[in-house]
């Protein structure tokens, strides 16, 4: 579970508002999606959760636990998968999965069974023993992604995932994302895709210049609207500005 | 506005950056505090310039006694081509194999001679202000002591704009004749490494020849006296290997409208059109060959027959799996391992050679008296600022938060303590002071001779400074951290934390060595201070490890990427 309460956040000592008093909880067992056009402060959000941003007013609490005040406690229930996939070029991909396997405590069974699962199945298997640098865009991603999988934390937070994997890749990830829910799991995900948070979300929230314009399941949303055929209706109504 | 024109205006302005000066300190207002520092270092620099002025003022009169005074002419733009020859055939690499933009202004509908123009007016103005501390004086005073003639002061800043062509455009072609004939796109690491390390060796060379040369003057009296008896002697013997300096020299000297002003002048401008246009017709037809690959990454993949087999660790401690990572970091990036590993393992040996090829009387020679010396106490006092020196000069503790550069978002999502963070990279930084420490011991030993009472007492003073100075300066680097780079020069060369923490650790070692001098005055016997002095530094260094991992766990949290 992530709660988020009254959170504020703003860049350039208080020029930019991102992120204006916005309270959230994403209960565990459903996909949550976090819809909102560019520049809306999904990022500057998701950031705060994982605890690079400090928020400047308001708490988040991941299962219960600050994540301010117990900080370690809550990284080591959660996996980032951010939006750049800026990690280190100079190592092998085996040696970031590995560098991430002993940081997060994975043991050597669990963490070559996944590991292979997941290289197997984004066809990095052969990548896998390359520099970082040689590797696409998307590779780097999935990179990042078979390291989150690898260490199946307990909350999964993921920026843009979708966005430049290719659609068998996208697939497996959605059929993960489903089954780390199913099993009890907690999933935050910030996308500007309406077809994929309308098939796959259970929840949405749909943020729109820092402030919380709706939260709810796709029918709760229906029923706010006026224009009911499509979430992109929706989303398109509660971002006019 | 012409293409060619805009895009030199957008290479120009994405180097010198004004717009990202502008917006960092107006709209982000940050690095406010940049300001009174470049202050203080301008107002550091006149003095320095008034003293070059003034040298230069003096060695045209010493000249100008011998009836050789356009000798210095021919010094300057001689010196100033020199340089720009050996500056520009950096600065062309850097532009032409290591900007980013390369791989989007080939997409563009741009000719290649287009774009090798942008990258060009960008080196030359590079050019410009690079040497203009230099040269310029020079041409300014001839100028004033050559009193009236005011033809000169027309072409002077003519050859000024002039003089970066010719080198310019030869280093010019040599670069873009070498991007076509090796495929550097996938070497680079290895061109970076080895064209340092054949710099340093030049370096030392030069040091060593010129040492050597002004030790023992070749030149015989006679052919003194025949140089100087000629009225261009000195301009032909110094610009001899270089005929535009002659020319540069003839036309500043006589003027257009002299004949042979205006032949002069012909054969430089006309030598630097032809140049000039040869690099831009070259650029045509190597240019586009060269840049194929160019994107490429280094990195050998194995396709076809089986996956190669995995190394999966079966795990490790986090603050050992950190330290890895830092070593690997290091190691695998050559701007970071040529400072890091090969640098503390080279510093002591070049700082070894410079004092044992110093002449007596120079301050080198002094230092190497010193710690040669009889009175043990200064020996060891001077060795053992030997060892610290050459163990953290290289700035892999001050940068070490700034490597890690856009990545810093890893440290701060990793379930992993900031206090075990810093400790993987104090061990880290540690790890390679030891290495500097280890090769000033082997320089120490085999070169100078010292005896091993002397350095094993210098080596127990040493080790707690050195750990000492490993928190002082990461502390320096935590606390204001340089992430937001993409060349890795710029977290470690250029970065100002390593010249900060550097102030701090001179301070901190003059200090140390007052304390030192003090204690050994107070009458106690020299094993006495050398034993109050180690505990000392054990406590310092105790103590300054635990600040830095208590400032940790405050300043990290703030740090936001
Ligand atoms: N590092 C930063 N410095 C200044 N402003 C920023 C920074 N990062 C984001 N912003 C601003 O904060 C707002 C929200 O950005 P972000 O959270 O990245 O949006 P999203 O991810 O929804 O597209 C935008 O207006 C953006 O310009
Ligand atoms: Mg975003």
């Amino acid at each position: 579970m992530i709660e988020i309460d009254h959170v504020s956040k703003s860049y350039n000592k208080g020029a930019v508002r991102a992120v204006d008093d916005l309270t959230l909880t994403v209960p565990p067992g459903e996909i949550f999606g976090f819809l909102g056009p560019n520049g809306a402060g999904k990022t500057t959000t998701i950031k705060m959760i994982v605890g690079i941003l400090k928020p400047d007013a308001g708490t988040i609490r991941i299962a219960g636990l600050d994540n301010g005040a117990e900080a370690l406690r809550c990284k080591a229930m959660t996996a980032y998968v951010p939006d750049e996939p800026e990690i280190y070029e100079r190592l092998k991909g085996i040696e970031y999965l590995n560098f991430m396997g002993d940081v997060y405590g994975v043991s050597g069974g669990e963490r070559r069974n996944r590991i292979e699962h997941w290289l197997q199945a984004f066809e990095l298997s052969r990548a896998v023993a390359d520099p970082i640098q040689t590797y696409s865009h998307g590779m780097r991603q999935k990179i990042i992604l078979t390291a989150a999988l690898m260490v199946k934390p307990k909350v999964f937070v993921l920026d843009e995932p979708m966005v430049g994997l290719d659609p068998r890749s996208s697939h497996l990830l959605k059929e993960a994302m489903r089954e780390h829910c199913d099993g009890g799991g907690t999933l935050f995900f910030s996308t500007h895709i309406m077809e994929v948070a309308e098939r796959l979300c259970d929840r949405i929230a749909i943020i729109h210049k820092g402030r919380l314009a709706a939260c709810g399941t796709m029918a709760e949303l229906r029923d706010q609207a006026k224009d009911k055929a499509s979430l992109e209706n929706i989303f398109l109504e509660l971002t006019e500005t | 506005m012409s293409p060619t024109a805009a895009l030199i205006k957008a290479a120009l302005n994405s180097n010198f950056g004004w717009s990202i000066v502008r917006h960092r300190l107006f709209v982000q207002k940050r690095d406010r505090w940049m300001v009174p520092l470049v202050a203080l270092g301008v107002v550091g620099v006149v003095p320095t310039l008034v003293l070059y002025v003034r040298l230069l003022g003096d060695v045209f009169d010493m000249l100008n006694s011998l009836g050789q005074e356009k000798a210095l002419l021919t010094l300057a733009v001689l010196a100033g081509q020199l340089m720009i020859l050996v500056f520009g055939l950096f600065y062309l690499i850097a532009t032409f194999y290591f900007s980013r933009d390369l791989e989007y202004l080939i997409a563009l509908p741009l000719k290649p001679s287009q774009i090798l123009l942008s990258k060009f007016a960008v080196v030359l103005i590079n050019e410009y202000l690079t040497m203009a501390p230099f040269i310029l004086p020079a041409l300014i005073v001839y100028g004033f002591k050559r009193h009236g003639d005011p033809g000169y002061w027309l072409i002077m800043p003519l050859t000024y704009i002039l003089l970066p062509v010719i080198p310019l455009t030869a280093a010019g072609l040599v670069v873009v004749g070498m991007m076509r004939l090796v495929n550097v796109g996938r070497k680079k690491d290895l061109l970076i490494i080895s064209g340092s390390l054949v710099l340093i060796a030049a370096a030392l060379f030069l040091q060593f020849g010129l040492s050597r040369a002004a030790g023992t003057s070749d030149l015989d009296t006679q052919q003194i006296m025949s140089m100087i008896a000629s009225p261009d002697g000195l301009v032909q013997t110094i610009g001899r290997r270089f005929p535009p300096a002659i020319w540069a020299t003839r036309f500043l000297h006589d003027g257009l409208m002299t004949a042979s002003g205006l032949s002069a002048f012909a054969l430089f401008s006309g030598l630097s059109i032809l140049l000039f246009g040869g690099l831009m017709a070259g650029a045509q037809r190597l240019f586009f060959g060269g840049l194929v690959g160019l994107s490429e990454r280094s990195g050998v993949r194995v396709r076809g027959g089986k996956a190669l087999a995995i190394k999966f660790s079966s795990g490790c401690h986090p603050v050992r799996a950190i330290f890895l990572r830092e070593v690997r970091l290091m190691n695998r990036t050559p701007i970071f391992l040529l400072n890091g590993v090969l640098g503390v393992l080279l510093i002591p040996i070049v700082l070894a050679l410079t004092l044992s090829s110093s002449k007596q009387g120079t301050d080198s020679a002094d230092i190497l008296r010193l710690m040669t010396s009889a009175k043990p106490a200064t020996g060891i006092l001077v060795t053992t600022m030997f060892m610290i020196v050459c163990a953290t000069l290289s700035g892999v503790a001050s940068s070490s938060f700034s490597r890690e550069g856009r990545k810093f978002w890893i440290s701060k999502v990793i379930p992993v303590g900031y206090r075990q963070q810093v400790s993987a990279k104090f061990l880290h930084s540690s790890a390679i002071a030891l290495l500097g420490i280890g090769s000033a011991v082997a320089v120490l030993a085999l070169r100078f001779h010292l005896g091993a009472w002397q350095w094993l007492s210098s080596l127990a003073l040493a080790l707690p400074v050195t750990a000492f100075i490993t928190s002082l300066n990461l502390a320096v680097d935590l606390a204001r951290p340089l992430l937001d780079w993409i060349s890795p020069q710029k977290a470690m060369k250029q970065n100002l934390n390593v010249l900060i923490a550097m102030l701090f650790d001179l301070g901190f070692l003059f200090l140390y060595g007052l304390a030192f001098v003090a204690l050994g005055k107070s009458g106690l016997s020299l094993g006495a201070v050398i034993g109050i002095m180690a505990t000392f530094g054990v406590g310092l260094a105790c103590l300054a490890f635990t600040l830095v991992s208590q400032f940790a766990l405050r300043r990290y949290p703030s740090i936001e990427t």
